[in-house]
């Protein structure tokens, strides 16, 4: 956490938290990935999420399928983004060190 | 490998939900952290390692949204606590799992993907130390600041005076050319600002990734929306975000730490 917050500083929401687990991080290669009852979820996203979409084109979608395959279901991906925004209980990850 | 981590890790369903990349070797258990209470371990390859659970492979899904809410609270949660025990980590987006192949279990498809990537994510891994995610999104109050450029820009003030005092016809006729001619100074404004703002902002953090613009309420609208990344700690950027909400009319969402989800890609 900062030293010092600055006063634009806001506790994180679910959306705030969607935006980046959903549409971002590393995805896994189009071999390796689950598919929803039979479908590549490539192509049901591909339908959907006029988003993913725009950055399957950008990133060129067969040439790199390491960075566009989402494997969010559509459904899902619906589903969250109907909630408002609460606040997060974020960062309360106890019980790692005794285990370890 | 511990007695613990051995049966933990027993490959008992044919599915790998990962979390994260990270750096070190070696198995280790991270405790049953993982979405809905699984057992988090990580699966390593050489130098670097990946953060998983056994599941069965079939993506994670619900009808009930406070379910898929714990789900993605639990996946940024073992991000976190990932991010805790190795240091720097890359972020998987939620419900990425690896499945067995028919030559092999998730495992080694798991590692023979960790071995293939090895370059880039050591790469990304040094790049990305001691650095944080943060997100920016600068709103700004339309009606505000919609009603600050008529009072300021003469042009504006004389039609809208104009208006005052011409019959009802005239005037509805004017003050449709008004709303007009404020939403192209609006729009205008907004380019300006957003320009500036970028500017400013982009001098103060190592890198900056473009997000789409979101609907927000309260009569507000979204003039930029970043995620940068930057050292962690740096007071820098946070005080540039208090000087540009002394800009009547705008404010900030400044949100952060976080692991570097837009920062992996690309």
């Amino acid at each position: 956490m900062e030293p010092e917050l600055p006063k634009a500083y806001h506790r994180a929401t679910l959306v705030d938290l969607l935006d980046r687990v959903l549409d971002k991080g590393l995805f896994l290669r189009a071999d390796l990935v689950i598919s929803l009852a039979g479908i590549p979820l490539i192509g049901a996203t591909l339908s959907v999420a006029v988003a993913g979409t725009e950055t399957m084109l950008k990133y060129g979608i067969l040439s790199d399928w390491d960075e566009a395959i989402r494997a969010v279901p559509p459904e899902q991906r619906r589903l969250l983004r109907q909630q408002r925004p609460n606040e997060l209980p974020l960062g309360s990850h106890a019980g790692i060190a005794e285990t370890v | 490998m511990t007695a613990d981590l051995a049966n933990a890790t027993a490959a008992k369903e044919d599915g790998l939900y990962v979390y994260c990349v990270a750096r070190g070797d070696g198995n280790r258990l991270l405790g049953s952290i993982g979405l809905g209470g699984q057992v988090v371990y990580t699966v390593g390859s050489g130098d670097i390692r990946a953060v998983v659970h056994n599941c069965q492979a079939e993506p994670y899904q619900s009808q009930d949204p406070q379910v898929v809410q714990d789900w993605v609270v639990a996946h940024q949660n073992v991000v976190l606590a990932a991010a805790e025990a190795f240091g720097t980590v890359l972020p998987m987006a939620f419900d990425m799992i690896v499945r067995g192949s028919p030559g092999g279990g998730a495992v080694a498809a798991l590692r023979d993907w960790l071995d293939e990537r090895r370059d880039r994510f050591t790469r990304l891994l040094d790049r990305l130390a001691g650095k944080a995610e943060y997100g920016v999104q600068v709103l700004w109050d339309r009606e505000g600041i919609a009603a600050s450029l008529v009072q300021s820009d003469d042009e504006l003030r004389g039609i809208q005076d104009e208006a005052r005092s011409k019959p009802k016809g005239l005037a509805h006729l004017l003050q449709q050319k008004l709303t007009k001619a404020v939403r192209a100074a609006m729009e205008k404004q907004a380019d300006l600002f957003a320009q500036d703002f970028y500017a400013r902002i982009r001098r103060c953090v190592e890198d900056v990734r473009v997000d789409k613009l979101k609907k927000v309420d309260g009569g507000k609208q979204m003039l930029l929306n970043l995620s940068c990344l930057m050292q962690q700690g740096s007071g820098e950027l946070g005080r540039v975000l208090d000087d540009l909400q002394q800009t009547k009319g705008i404010s900030v969402r400044f949100t952060g730490p976080w692991p570097p989800y837009s920062f992996v890609g690309g």
